[in-house]
């Protein structure tokens, strides 16, 4: 009877500890998962590659889909680019860096005829700072090509999740209201 | 006689003139691309013809055309890529084809040259695009534009020297 007690305990424990989210497995949020900010504008920096070599064509093309995709489908009334004079007299600005910490670049042939190899992904450090470059959110995004399309989709699906996090965390300000920090704090 | 010699001087001066200058300005290439992204104003994958023409990198597409000045290009790099020879929908619908056939469409391939720019609009707005051509004509591509005021960040490869002075030289620096 004692034996069956004890194992139903250290099966409890067991179940516990697995369903528990490990720190490490966290993803990276400094902001409330439910907490929308609200900001009137976005500039988009140019991605910077960090320690990872990443071709010109990724970069380039990470950060235009980057740009496309925050128009299309952010919210944000106004995304401006890396070094716009304009983004200077925007109220309640969110600013977002990208780093490059993960990149492997596959095969389109490879993709073609083994179906399961030759996958192209990339990973990259979202950070969303307001104008002062207090981080407001700051996640890991990945992108992704594994079975049709050439090796530049990922960072055509890396910009489709990185937007709908915007529109997700960010609300369009159209008025005189909080300041994003004071809100997410 | 004298003055004979007067007037043939100056004319072949002027001519030598224009030939050396005719000589350090290459001729501008145009060649068949691809505009893969980045042009405001054009979609993706668009085909046209690029060249540089005038100070500027030009495109000219079905339905106008776009005109860079190559004093805003803050960089610009070359690559090597390739796609399949048969693409777009008829592509993805190839994959199907029976008997492995798909499979075989695919390792039909075509290599191309990519040139990747960066450039600012007239707000200090940094864009980038993204021209796929025909292979060889990249580097001829960037060359143009640098001379013309452009600048990159991986400059192309100094050509080897014939000096034997020179090569010694490098030789001594090496050890």
């Amino acid at each position: 009877m004692k034996s069956i007690k004890t194992a139903i305990i250290l099966w409890t424990l067991i179940a516990g500890l697995g369903a528990a989210p490990l720190p490490c497995a966290q993803e990276h949020v400094l902001a409330r998962e439910n907490a929308t900010a609200k900001a009137s504008a976005i500039q988009i920096e140019m991605m910077q590659a960090g320690e990872v070599s990443l071709p010109a064509e990724f970069r380039v093309a990470l950060y235009e889909n980057l740009i496309q995709e925050m128009q299309k489908g952010s919210g944000f009334p106004e995304v401006y680019r890396d070094g716009d004079r304009n983004a200077a007299g925007a109220p309640d600005l969110v600013i977002l860096h990208t780093t490059v910490t993960g990149f492997k670049q596959g095969s389109e042939l490879k993709r073609d005829v083994t179906t399961v190899g030759g996958a192209t992904s990339i990973t990259v450090l979202c950070q969303f700072t307001d104008r002062e470059g207090r981080v407001l959110l700051e996640r890991s995004i990945d992108g992704k090509v594994r079975l049709i399309g050439d090796n530049l989709k990922a960072t055509d699906d890396f910009a489709k999740k990185t937007a709908k996090l915007a529109s997700e965390c960010f609300t369009p300000d159209r008025s005189d209201s909080e300041s994003p920090s004071a809100i997410l704090r | 006689m004298t003055r004979d010699r007067a007037t043939v001087l100056p004319l072949l001066f002027f001519l030598g003139t224009v030939v050396s200058l005719g000589q350090t300005q290459p001729a501008p290439i145009e060649t068949e691309a691809v505009q893969v992204t980045g042009l405001s104003g054009v979609k993706q994958n668009t085909k046209g013809s690029l060249k540089v023409e005038n100070g500027s990198l030009s495109f000219v597409y079905s339905k106008g055309n776009c005109d860079l000045p190559a004093a805003s290009i803050q960089d610009v790099v070359t690559g090597r890529d390739s796609q399949r020879v048969i693409g777009g929908t008829v592509g993805t619908l190839s994959r199907l084809a029976p008997y492995g056939g798909g499979t075989a469409m695919s390792l039909l391939r075509t290599k191309l040259d990519t040139i990747t720019i960066q450039y600012q609009d007239s707000n200090g707005g940094l864009h980038g695009a993204i021209f796929t051509l025909p292979v060889g004509h990249a580097e001829a591509i960037k060359e143009q534009l640098l001379a013309q005021g452009a600048r990159t960040s991986i400059p192309s490869k100094p050509e080897p020297t014939t000096d034997p002075s020179a090569q010694s030289e490098a030789k001594e620096q090496l050890r």
